[in-house]
């Protein structure tokens, strides 16, 4: 009976993903319209798939950056005050083996759009969809061309006087600083060791499962920072008043830190005497 | 005797006994240590704050001088009045004393609250679901509250029948109500070089678990009639601002990605999606799209902002890992957690969360020394696959410092890794997909902070 019923559950799981309601459901939706479709379909692909028509030069995108975009990412795509930097270390060398170098050698903490990008598809695409940030989808494609180009301009990677368009887009791809940089899961020969792509897949690192003696001296390697002691409030406030424990109202192991040598040494003499 | 009546009193102590046994002990043997008399200067301080707060004062004196508790032996406030008619609150709101488990930002992470996140409380919360109000939030471009009666759902691409659904439409598909865990593929993030935060909440509270209903993405897809040989990926898009979009594998859809728009028995919280959401389990928060409005059917991934500038992993030789969507298994010790302080030495009840991406939890151990020697906790049920798993264990606290640690293992063999492991083979730089074990140092004053072990 419990086989029997297993089963035909296994069957029954089976035919949900994979026959069961493979038919069109009855009286459920409708048939997108071709215009219906053509307005959300929005998407820009890394192979340019469903980029529109259009162009856009260096300088209207120049004019649409400083009226649009400059107050957030700055005059010259820069700024870290609101969001990340977009322009910024990359080099021609980059743009020549398409790997950003700032990228290994930490020359760049701050790692820019430029530096991250593999794919301007990606670059004309959001800025299509999300930006400006507080008036999304407000920007006509040439106008999302022109921003395209003006940003790579600042990144030192089209001319002053470039028009960039849909016919020449894919060429600029070939230029991009980091469009070598990628390690994908997606690509099988990036995933004989671990995949973190397939849920069922390795991990990259092997911890054994240790139960005892595990470790031959415990060291603590850091703690909280004296600047972040109080950075988060009263602690005491963001717990029950009640119950196993309390909030620290002042972090007492952080105001002024004890050094951690004097910290492992505390531990480690108590642990000697267990 | 009279220590057991000065129990009730221990809201504040009274001044004369205002250092702990187990710290005056520790300074007979040890003398003072810098932490120890950082202690002191403050428990002086809040000693003289208890005698100038008479009220406390007299509430733990009466406790030691009386014949008993008097919350015991007096009738209360509560037991000779009459409480409040039903519906008072037509939809029930918590507890005024539960004002201080509330979702919070972490101040500096970000610049403004439209991209930012809200970290779930996970130092006070209990068993495996997250309240739906307390579910951490992650938005990109701000939150909607969007009119359910005004929501499209769009299914095309490769697809013999591209199709529009309304909410009438997917709410009379066949359902299913799966509990599953999100969390944020920066969860923990802030930890990768160093400390930086105090509290589980900060480390680890961009992760939460929901009972979601909806219907299989797999029914959508057959309904349209998708292309089942050349159709590789899944691209879904918000309708939001951002209008996110994040490609899914056809694998994952087709096997437990849900459209949902129930959350925890009610519809989705507006910040959670309100009203239709994607919910793809296992992987990174950001594939399981809100305010869900496009699917499209494709042959190739879609290279999205967050999946080439965003939401992948910096190697240390400048390589970047693309598409890295699993969160691998993770736990972490939500009480005693940093931040709290022990109520003096016995028996405590360690308790925490775990999950796996990659199915179930299987074991989680559990160290009060640093990691040198580990204990089997229980798991308690559920054991849902890609949900989250609670466990606990029993510790009696001598008094002595002591690291607190939880490591996970899921069903496919994989150990959750130290720190230090994790930095060898990734560095410092990778911001996503930190699943390293958790180290909370608890002082010989019972105060519990954030520490990273060898």
């Amino acid at each position: 009976m419990y086989k029997l019923t297993k089963a035909i559950f296994a069957v029954s799981l089976l035919g949900l993903s994979f026959g069961a309601i493979a038919q069109p459901l009855p009286g459920i939706g409708r048939t997108a319209l071709p215009k219906e479709i053509a307005a959300w379909d929005i998407d820009v692909r890394g192979d340019f798939k469903g980029i529109p028509k259009g162009k856009g030069s260096v300088a209207l995108g120049n004019q649409v950056w400083d009226e649009k975009c400059a107050s957030c990412h700055g005059t010259f795509g820069e700024s870290l005050e609101v969001f990340g930097p977009i322009v910024g270390g990359t080099t021609k060398e980059d743009m020549k083996v398409g790997h950003v170098k700032a990228l290994s050698d930490g020359s760049e903490p701050k790692r820019s759009t430029l530096m991250k990008v593999p794919t301007l598809s990606t670059i004309w695409d959001y800025i299509n969809r999300a930006m400006p940030w507080n008036a999304p989808k407000t920007l006509t494609t040439d106008e999302v061309y022109g921003v395209v180009a003006y940003i790579l301009n600042m990144g030192d990677i089209l001319p002053a006087d470039f028009v960039l368009s849909n016919e020449n887009i894919a060429e600029v791809q070939k230029t991009m600083p980091n469009r070598n940089g990628m390690i994908s899961m997606l690509d099988p020969k990036n995933t004989k060791e671990f995949d973190m792509w397939k849920a069922r897949g390795k991990g990259d690192i092997k911890n054994p499962a240790c139960m005892k003696d595990c470790v031959k001296k415990v060291e603590i390697t850091s703690v909280l920072p004296d600047y972040a002691c109080d950075a988060h409030g009263n602690l005491a406030e963001q717990n029950r008043t009640f119950g196993a424990v309390r909030g620290a109202d002042k972090l007492i192991s952080c105001n002024p830190h004890p050094s951690i040598e004097e910290l492992n040494r505390t531990f480690n003499q108590s642990q000697a005497k267990r | 005797m009279s220590n057991e009546l000065n129990k009730p009193g221990r809201i504040i102590r009274a001044p004369e006994n205002f250092i702990d046994a187990s710290l005056s002990q520790a300074i007979t043997k040890e003398g003072l240590n810098e932490e120890r008399r950082n202690f002191l200067r403050k428990s002086f301080v809040a000693a003289t704050a208890a005698i100038a707060g008479t009220a406390a004062l007299s509430q733990s004196a009466m406790a030691a001088t009386s014949e008993g508790d008097p919350l015991i032996l007096n009738h209360t406030e509560y037991d000779q009045t009459l409480g409040l008619p039903v519906a008072t609150n037509p939809y029930g709101v918590p507890s005024k004393y539960e004002t201080n488990l509330i979702r919070r930002e972490s101040p500096g992470l970000t610049n403004v609250g439209g991209a930012s996140v809200a970290f779930s409380p996970l130092q006070g919360l209990f068993g495996i679901i997250t309240p739906s109000g307390l579910h951490f939030e992650r938005h990109h471009q701000g939150w909607q509250d969007m009119d359910p009666a005004k929501h499209r759902l769009m299914v095309m691409g490769m697809v013999k029948n591209p199709k529009v659904y309304t909410m009438d439409d997917i709410m009379r598909l066949p359902s299913v109500s799966r509990i599953h865990f999100l969390e944020c593929g920066a969860n923990t993030a802030t930890e990768w070089g160093n400390v930086a935060v105090p509290t589980v909440q900060y480390t680890h509270g961009m992760v939460s678990c929901s009972e979601f209903t909806g219907v299989l993405l797999s029914t959508l897809l057959d309904d349209c009639g998708f292309d089942k040989k050349n159709g590789k990926f899944v691209l879904a898009e918000g309708a939001d601002g951002s209008g996110m979009t994040r490609t899914i594998s056809m694998e994952n859809a087709l096997d437990d990605v849900i459209v949902a728009y129930g959350q925890n028995g009610e519809m989705l919280r507006p910040e959670n999606g309100y009203p239709l959401r994607l919910v793809v389990p296992g992987v990174q928060g950001v594939s399981s799209v809100k305010w869900l409005r496009r699917i499209e059917v494709g042959d190739k991934p879609y290279d999205c902002k967050d999946e080439v500038s965003h939401y992948v992993d910096l190697m240390p030789n400048g390589m970047t890992r693309q598409y890295t969507s699993i969160q691998e298994a993770k736990s972490v010790i939500t009480s005693p957690s940093g931040g709290q302080v022990l109520q003096g030495k016995g028996f405590y009840n360690i308790t925490g969360i775990a999950w796996t991406g990659r199915g179930k939890i299987t074991r989680v151990d559990v160290s009060a020394d640093g990691g040198k020697t580990w204990r089997t906790a229980r798991l308690e049920t559920p054991v849902l696959s890609k949900a989250i798993t609670r466990f606990n264990i029993d510790w009696v606290w001598d008094g002595s410092p002591a690291i607190l640690q939880s490591r996970a293992m899921d069903d496919t063999g994989y150990v959750q890794p130290k720190i230090n492991q994790l930095r060898g083979v990734r560095g410092t730089k990778s911001i996503y997909h930190n699943n390293a074990i958790q180290s909370w140092r608890v002082a010989d004053f019972g105060e519990v902070s954030n520490v990273q072990v060898n």
